[in-house]
């Protein structure tokens, strides 16, 4: 699948910031968080199986976000993640870090903010 | 739906990751794929484009792989219970499976606490009875390099005495001519009269070498010790025991170089021992002080004249088998010289830790044996309790054994549970043997020196320890590897349960339960036979009447009394103002009382009867008494009279003999009026004419058959032979105590009265370490019954549980209560009875090493063994009739809707 995507490793730098932070409201599953990436991204940019799911564990393996098993009924039970206190506070320095180093790149570059 | 999770699946392959967690990332990843490929159903793709597009996403080359390569391989241990990692860290896990257990047991309180206590009683006891062996067998005796240090005895086994005491000149002999010790040390006990400071004592002393105590490698704790010098003869010089200096002196350190009246005569103080002295002794001797032996010129020469105790040091490097050959070359040279004498004489060399240890060591050993078997009862006991809830775990252990936990590390946990359940038991246990070794320190018999030397020290400790990690492992191993050993897949089935290996559970426990009925044979026939052996020794008797009798000692100086005539008088004296305190029946003035003292004994002369030769004289033991001592003690006269007033020192010399001595020496004949005398017929001794036949009394040894008897009358005797006195009251003995003391100090003020006692008291210690042995294993054969009976009950219980189904069904077809109660018990009563056989097979092996303890039963008294097999039989009964019973409430409804 070709990818719109505008390049490979920023979208890997940025890829733990935007999973935490889609995780700040509620937990959500694997999925979900693949489908909002592209819903949000409009399609910019999409996780593909076999890098989502790596980043997620080692996510869990920093204790930034934690993985649980969740069913209800009628359902089948789905891995839900949530994001620890650890994953709170890495996600706002993850977001100011993110924020100083792209005004830095807009006063390079010139770009206006959207 | 395509599956998709072969080709998730065959991507993780090379990652090597345990199955589960292998098995969580493939229904996360499956899970997504499948939403995706709905969607693309969704959005018009036909199947097989959904499929192809959906499975690109794992068709970069190894990008999954690769991917998680990074973040599962760093992965921390997993838990116990899912892990299968080739790498192990034992310390994490360890402490991991500590935690686990805590948390096991903590969850089961009244499991935990049954078998805490059971452990703690088991471990509790053994650490009590190894502080007493600690202190008695295995510290050495507090000397310098004590494995040098021996003693070195006379050996006349052809006249009963294996380990006789020398006579001076032999000593002197040995000393002289031995080459394997570096020093020899003589010591003999003596009794002397302190006065002059205070109450008059008689005191416990012993004259020694001067030499000894530089041999035992012990300095003195104030002053000094002897000197050669003092030893010549005349040299009034003392040394104090700690315990005399403390409550005779106040531990006055200026006691050093001052006077103090002995016997009459004055000795200078030159020093005070340190508390830890204790040299070995007979019966409740102790010593107070020491005086140098300095051997007056008589004693030097008479090579008859045995009372000598020998302690030597070996030279380094030589063994204790050259020592003896050394010693037994110089006693056959000795034998050659004085033929008289010293004829079949030989030597024996010791070890002097054995002889302090005495022959307390074969009882400590047996209780060393039984705490052990007490010990492998409460691990039986809690290893059935851990059987019963393995079983309850079964589906537990199953399921993570499914989910890919090792045998090994499952079996560890369970034995990191057992060994900190053990480990808990150890620590109350030894809260338990603290208070354990107070109570024995009380009764055990005051021969044991170490006494209060008994105490709980590192090595005690280190022991405990030791014997809980067995312990945890021992009765931890059986349930894990039954618990192992399970079909998983019945097991993991709901409500399913493989017969056979619940059969298999039942059997181990079965087994169990006879192991526990065996031990517990064993120790309560053991029991029994001591509490048997011990009623004997209670009912034997003595030859007297001990009851109503009170004794005290009375030894007169020699310097004061020199002569028969003038102790008469003050003996007269005495006894008339004894007889005048209301509650005194008679009194009568006695020489060693029966079981106090190792007592005199001689050969003798017969008129008409040719001597013996010099090997084969028989030994007779003599008491110096007075007039009414026969009536007194209660020993009856069986021909002629007892002494009388008329019996003096300047009349006719007579002699009453035991009924023995009449025997061995006149046969079928009246010996009144036949003559004896002491020594060989050319003896200077006087003939002494045979007034009297009294009956044969236990004198020296409570235990042995009465040996030949004589007794002379006190006034006759040059020595001071008669040094007690006997009271018959018709009231309490002991409450005459204080009255019949102070007549005696109206007549001598200076005279010490010692040991006052009843004699009822004095035979009651003669046994002392009978009942010791007797108490402590009837009470553990008691704890070991009472752990047995738990064991029984449980296990019957347990099975009740199990078979309520059964049952149920039972009496649903018609079985009355009481044949439900009889399957029940019986079934109790098949695992106790053959428990019954197997111990009684093994307690018919195992007590013979206890014959040495029994008097008046063999090991294999068919009484101890059918009383002990009724006893254990009833208890077995009571406690399979309770789950019985319960069995028997059974209701068929509910037991049959259970399942």
């Amino acid at each position: 699948m070709a990818s719109p995507v505008p390049d490979r490793e920023l979208k890997k730098g940025s890829a733990e910031l935007m999973i935490l932070a889609l995780l700040e409201d509620r937990p959500r599953h694997g999925y979900e968080i693949a489908q909002l990436i592209e819903l949000r991204s409009r399609g910019a940019i999409r996780f593909n199986v076999a890098s989502l799911y790596p980043l997620l564990y080692r996510l869990e393996k920093r204790n930034w976000i934690r993985g649980r098993w969740v069913e209800r009924p009628g359902q089948r039970r789905r891995r839900y993640y949530r994001l620890t206190a650890s994953g709170k506070n890495v996600l706002s320095k993850q977001r100011a870090g993110w924020r100083e180093f792209v005004e830095a790149i807009n006063l390079i570059t010139g770009i206006q903010h959207a | 739906m395509p599956d998709f999770k072969i080709d998730i699946r065959a991507r993780l392959e090379e990652l090597g990751l345990s199955p589960v967690r292998e098995a969580e990332i493939v229904e996360e990843l499956s899970q997504h794929l499948e939403e995706e490929y709905e969607r693309a159903l969704s959005c018009g793709a036909s199947e097989e484009e959904a499929r192809q597009q959906v499975l690109e996403q794992l068709n970069t080359p190894d990008l999954l792989g690769r991917e998680l390569k990074h973040v599962e391989r760093r992965a921390p241990a997993h838990p116990v219970t899912l892990g299968t990692e080739e790498k192990i860290n034992i310390f994490a896990d360890l402490w991991q499976d500590l935690r686990y257990a805590m948390r096991t047991l903590a969850k089961n309180p009244a499991f935990t606490s049954i078998a805490i206590i059971a452990i703690a009683l088991g471990i509790g006891a053994n650490t009590a009875i190894f502080s007493v062996v600690n202190a008695v067998l295995l510290r050495p005796p507090p000397f310098k390099n004590p494995e040098q240090l021996m003693m070195v005895w006379e050996n006349a086994t052809h006249l009963g005495f294996p380990k006789n005491t020398p006579s001076p000149p032999d000593f002197l002999d040995w000393q002289r001519q031995n080459t394997v010790f570096t020093g020899m040390a003589a010591m003999a006990e003596r009794s002397f009269n302190l006065t002059g400071v205070g109450e008059p004592e008689r005191l416990d002393g012993r004259r020694v070498s001067a030499n000894l105590f530089d041999l035992l490698g012990v300095p003195a704790l104030l002053g000094r010790t002897f000197v050669p010098d003092d030893d010549r003869s005349g040299a009034h010089v003392v040394l104090l025991s700690h315990s005399l200096w403390q409550r005779r002196f106040g531990s006055d350190p200026s006691v050093i170089g001052r006077p103090v009246i002995l016997n009459g005569e004055s000795y200078t103080v030159i020093g005070v021992m340190p508390r830890s002295v204790h040299l070995p002794a007979y019966g409740n001797w102790q010593d107070k002080l020491w005086v140098p032996i300095a051997f007056a010129n008589e004693e030097t020469t008479e090579r008859g004249n045995h009372f000598l105790d020998v302690i030597a040091r070996m030279k380094p490097g030589v063994g204790l088998k050259q020592a003896q050959a050394e010693m037994e070359t110089i006693a056959a040279r000795l034998a050659k010289q004085y033929p008289r004498s010293n004829t079949r004489i030989g030597a024996t060399v010791t070890p002097l830790h054995e002889e302090i240890v005495g022959d307390i060591k074969p009882a400590l050993l047996i209780l060393l044996g039984a705490v052990g078997f007490v010990l492998l009862i409460a691990c039986a006991n809690v290893a059935n309790l851990l059987l019963a809830r393995a079983a309850a775990r079964e589906k537990e252990i199953a399921l993570r054994l499914a989910l890919g936990a090792s045998r090994f590390r499952l079996t560890r946990q369970f034995l990191t549970e057992s060994v900190l359940l053990a480990f808990l038991g150890a620590g109350l246990g030894l809260l338990l043997a603290l208070a354990g070794v107070r109570v024995l320190k009380t009764f055990v018999p005051s021969m044991i020196l170490q006494i209060q030397a008994i105490n709980i020290d590192g090595r005690v400790l280190l022991f405990t320890a030791s014997i809980a990690l067995l312990t945890g492992i021992v009765f931890g191993l059986a349930p894990a590897m039954h618990a192992l050993d399970s079909n998983l897949n019945d097991s993991l089935k709901e409500g399913g349960r493989d017969p056979a290996v619940s059969r298999k559970g039942n059997q181990l426990r079965g087994l169990l339960v006879i192991g526990e009925v065996a031990v517990s044979f064993i120790l309560l026939i053991g029991a029994g036979l001591l509490i048997n052996s011990f009623l004997h020794l209670r009912n034997l008797d003595p030859g007297f009447r001990t009851d109503h009798l009170l004794t005290m000692k009375v030894d007169l100086s020699e310097l004061k009394y020199p002569d028969g005539q003038r102790r008469s008088v003050f003996f007269d004296e005495a006894l008339r103002h004894i007889r005048a305190l209301p509650g005194v029946q008679s009194v009568a003035v006695a020489g060693n009382l029966p079981f106090t003292y190792n007592g005199d004994s001689a050969s003798i002369a017969v008129e008409g009867i040719p001597d013996p030769p010099p090997d084969q004289w028989p030994d007779v033991i003599y008491r110096a008494i007075g007039p009414g001592y026969f009536s007194t003690m209660g020993i009856p006269v069986i021909r002629g009279r007892d002494f009388t007033d008329q019996d003096k020192a300047d009349s006719k010399k007579v002699v009453v003999i035991s009924e023995k001595t009449a025997q061995h020496y006149w046969p079928g004949q009246d010996p009144i009026g036949k003559r004896l005398k002491t020594g060989a017929t050319t003896s200077h001794a006087p003939w002494r004419e045979v007034i009297g036949v009294v009956k044969d009394v236990r004198q020296n040894d409570f235990i042995a058959q009465p040996k030949m008897q004589m007794y002379f009358d006190y006034r006759q005797l040059k020595d001071p032979a008669a040094n007690a006195l006997v009271v018959r009251t018709s009231v309490e003995p002991m409450s005459l105590a204080t009255s019949v003391r102070d007549a005696i100090w109206d007549v001598d003020k200076d005279q010490p009265v010692a040991d006052i006692d009843t004699m009822d008291h004095i035979v009651s210690e003669a046994i002392a370490r009978q009942r010791f042995s007797m108490l402590l294993l009837g009470s553990f054969a008691t704890l070991a019954l009472g752990l047995a009976a738990v064991g029984i009950y449980g296990v019957m219980s347990y099975s009740v549980a199990q078979r309520t189904h059964e049952i149920g069904i039972r009496m649903a077809l018609g079985a009355r209560r009481t044949d439900v109660l009889q399957m029940t018990v019986k079934q109790g009563l098949r695992l106790v009875g053959i428990g019954m056989l197997v111990g009684l097979v093994a307690a018919f092996l195992l007590t013979r090493v206890m014959a040495s303890l029994l008097y008046g039963i063999s090991a294999t008294d068919p009484i101890t063994f059918l009383g002990i097999s009724l006893v254990l039989l009833a208890v077995a009964i009571l406690a399979s009739y309770v789950p019985a019973l319960r069995a028997t409430k059974v209701d068929p409804i509910v037991a049959l809707r259970a399942q």
